[in-house]
């Protein structure tokens, strides 16, 4: 019985690190961009919405500015700084993404000075029991949604030009642009699908976990070590990664001496994972781009 | 001669003080050091103050609160004219920066003391140089053990060694608590300080207490909540600044835990705000040790902190445990240098005062403060108890002493310096 309330528990938290790697991989199949800012454009997104909120607007329009605003500081990036990188290394890329990490943190410090703050969604009221754990409405939607996006993005790469674009830009750049792709419109589509992922996450990341900048910034080390576990391209691996990282975590808890030490889970995982899937094969980090 | 006009000038300076404190109870206004209305003019006395102010926190209330007192009493004849240069530097958590900026204010600025400090990250980079160069610091926001076992660190805040254990003795007294968790975070010379003191405090009372430390940008807290479920506590100590105690709890909320446990907190949860977070689901089921008076006492001298704040603070300052507790230091520390001759004041004449200090008293606190040559110093370790009622707090248990063996040295020291707590 008491495994089950981990289970459940480490689902609904595994749920979330699936959702920002699935953001990730995105992201890196359709640019090579492994964006490390991520976490902050999440961050940023859901003070936004706290905003929105504090002004005195409808839920529903704070809600939905904190996907537009993920967009729209995803494809900033995207349009304005990637673009004259787009030759360069993968790590020159990650690393530069860092430093928009940096810099919208900053820009949340300086736009929302430190206090208590917290985000209402109408789902956290509402919930059911599974296991002995009481399930919220938020989430069961983060959950579903992250394996709703799962689905959606793969039939969207395969079915669609579009699809068929990110993935053509994802095999090789460089043939891409030689067959015609719109490689920027391409790739801008990528930056806000990611960027509206970003916004979601930290909206449910907001309201489930806590409202404080630092913390769903750095929300993405384990969403990255949830993309490492699909080898950074594979979207249901991604998801399996997220969610059994998250249980690891909490059944860790049941264990006294590691539970102080659980948030090394998803390192742990991930370099187990790439030990493990690159046996003899390509380097997850190697792939060109 | 010099004795006596020493003398002469402190009397005259605490009677003035004494006076003016009177007329800002009056409403007359901020009341600060001298009180004479005038602008010192002579040679400044640098003193510093380290803040951390970056995230994931914003520790600057002390800092913040010390200023404005500083700026008052310089337009009030200062330091028997002389006024207070203050040097604030902020160490953004950085440990290597908290190194810089101490060096740069205790070996480059030459300032006489450190006060309104607030970053734990500077007092345990930093309590090594500041023993070594005899220079006196008094903190204002500290929350690990180097706060509170050095030399030349005298922190008025109590940090959540006292204030824990000060909610947990009112949880075994009145709310009947036998099996406590102690949730903290896991960082060195915190959490697991404060935990494992509450676990012996537990001991001593033939009860049973369990820590329960999680890193600081844990996610999972519904795991951590969970983790006390099964440890079968029946009252939860949360040790943790008020962000992540809200994120649980959210959580408790979530799992319907308000009634499964009884909630108490040392100070980081009685915050400005923190009521509109609470909302109606934890009224009269939340419990906080304060170890300050609370914000909207009567008491002269939070009457004063409040006006010096608004007169000579700038809007953005922090009203909080930590700015009342920075007003305090700068408080005491001013009135021990207006004991001393102006032209003597150098680093080795100020930090003599500081130790000097025995029996200051201020409405903010609950026993007489004081400081004292000791290689430790926890001049505030008593505090009262408010209740979250109808969005409010309101005091359940007014000044009480915390006992902790932890606290033997400390009421060894009082002892020895005739204080009673």
């Amino acid at each position: 019985m008491v495994y089950g309330l981990f289970l459940v528990s480490g689902l609904a938290v595994g749920s979330l690190y699936a959702l920002g790697g699935i953001g990730l991989v995105i992201l890196r199949n359709s640019t090579g961009v492994l964006n490390f800012a991520y976490g902050a454009i999440a961050a940023f997104s859901a003070m936004f919405a706290w905003q929105v909120a504090d002004w005195g607007l409808p839920g529903v329009i704070s809600w939905i500015s904190a996907v537009c605003i993920g967009i729209l500081l995803s494809v900033a990036y995207g349009r304005l700084i990637a673009p004259s990188l787009a030759w360069r290394e993968p790590a020159v890329k990650a690393i530069a993404t860092l430093g928009y990490m940096l810099i919208l943190l900053g820009l949340i410090g300086f736009i929302w000075e430190d206090a208590l703050r917290k985000i209402d969604l109408p789902s956290d009221k509402i919930g059911i029991y599974l296991l002995g754990v009481r399930v919220t409405v938020t989430r069961i939607i983060a959950f579903v949604v992250s394996i709703g996006v799962v689905i959606g993005m793969v039939q969207y790469l395969r079915r669609s030009n579009m699809g068929l674009n990110m993935r053509a830009l994802a095999d090789n750049r460089d043939h891409a642009a030689l067959l015609g792709i719109p490689i920027v419109r391409t790739e801008s589509l990528a930056w806000g699908i990611s960027g509206a992922l970003a916004g979601f996450t930290g909206l449910i990341f907001g309201s489930l976990v806590r409202l404080e900048p630092t913390v769903i910034t750095f929300m993405v080390i384990p969403a990255v070590a949830a993309a490492i576990c699909g080898r950074l391209t594979s979207l249901p691996l991604t998801l399996a990664g997220g969610l059994f990282i998250g249980v690891a975590e909490s059944m860790l808890t049941l264990y006294k001496p590691a539970a102080p030490l659980r948030t090394m889970a998803p390192f742990l995982i991930a370099a187990l994972v790439i030990l493990w899937m690159q046996r003899g094969q390509k380097l997850t980090f190697a792939k060109e781009v | 001669m010099k004795l006596t006009t020493t003398l002469l000038v402190g009397a005259t300076a605490l009677c003035l003080a004494s006076f003016a404190n009177s007329a800002a109870a009056d409403g007359h206004g901020p009341s600060c050091g001298l009180n004479t209305g005038e602008a010192a003019t002579g040679d400044p006395i640098k003193v510093g103050g380290i803040n951390g102010n970056a995230p994931p926190g914003d520790f600057s209330g002390g800092t913040d609160a010390a200023a404005a007192y500083f700026d008052c009493v310089n337009a009030n004849g200062g330091i028997n004219g002389r006024p207070i240069e203050y040097i604030v530097e902020n160490d953004q958590w950085n440990p290597e920066l908290a190194g810089q900026v101490a060096a740069k204010l205790v070996n480059d600025e030459g300032v006489v003391a450190l006060v309104g400090n607030g970053s734990v990250v500077s007092m345990a980079v930093n309590a090594n140089l500041y023993k070594d160069e005899d220079v006196m610091v008094m903190a204002s926001g500290c929350a690990i053990s180097e706060c509170y076992e050095s030399s030349n660190i005298v922190s008025t805040n109590q940090g959540p060694l006292p204030s824990g254990i000060g909610a947990l003795t009112y949880a075994v007294e009145e709310l009947g608590t036998t099996n406590a968790a102690c949730i903290g975070f896991n960082i060195p010379n915190n959490g697991g300080w404060a935990c494992d003191w509450m676990e012996d405090y537990m001991s001593s009372q033939g009860l049973t207490g369990t820590s329960i430390l999680m890193d600081p940008t844990a996610v999972d807290l519904n795991s951590v909540y969970l983790q006390a479920l099964s440890e079968g506590a029946d009252t939860i100590l949360l040790m943790l600044p008020a962000g992540p105690a809200i994120g649980l709890l959210k959580v408790a909320e979530e799992q319907g835990g308000r009634d499964l446990f009884k909630w108490v907190s040392p100070t980081p949860l009685y915050e400005p705000g923190v009521a509109e977070v609470l909302g109606d689901y934890w009224n009269d089921n939340l419990y906080i040790h304060i170890e300050l008076a609370p914000f909207d006492s009567d008491g002269a001298d939070n009457q004063n902190w409040a006006a010096v704040v608004e007169a000579y603070g700038q809007d953005g300052d922090r009203r909080d445990t930590f700015s009342q507790s920075g007003y305090i230091s700068a408080k005491f520390f001013v009135e021990a240098l207006l004991e001393l001759d102006a032209d003597s004041i150098d680093r080795a004449t100020v930090s003599d005062a500081i130790r000097a200090i025995n029996g200051a008293e201020s409405d903010l606190l609950c026993a007489p403060y004081y400081v004292g040559d000791a290689d430790r110093h926890m001049p505030n370790s008593t505090g009262r108890m408010v209740a979250y009622t109808d969005g409010a707090f309101e005091v359940v248990r007014d000044c009480f002493t915390i006992e902790s063996s932890y606290l033997e040295p400390i009421r060894a020291q009082e002892a020895a310096l005739g204080i009673t707590q």
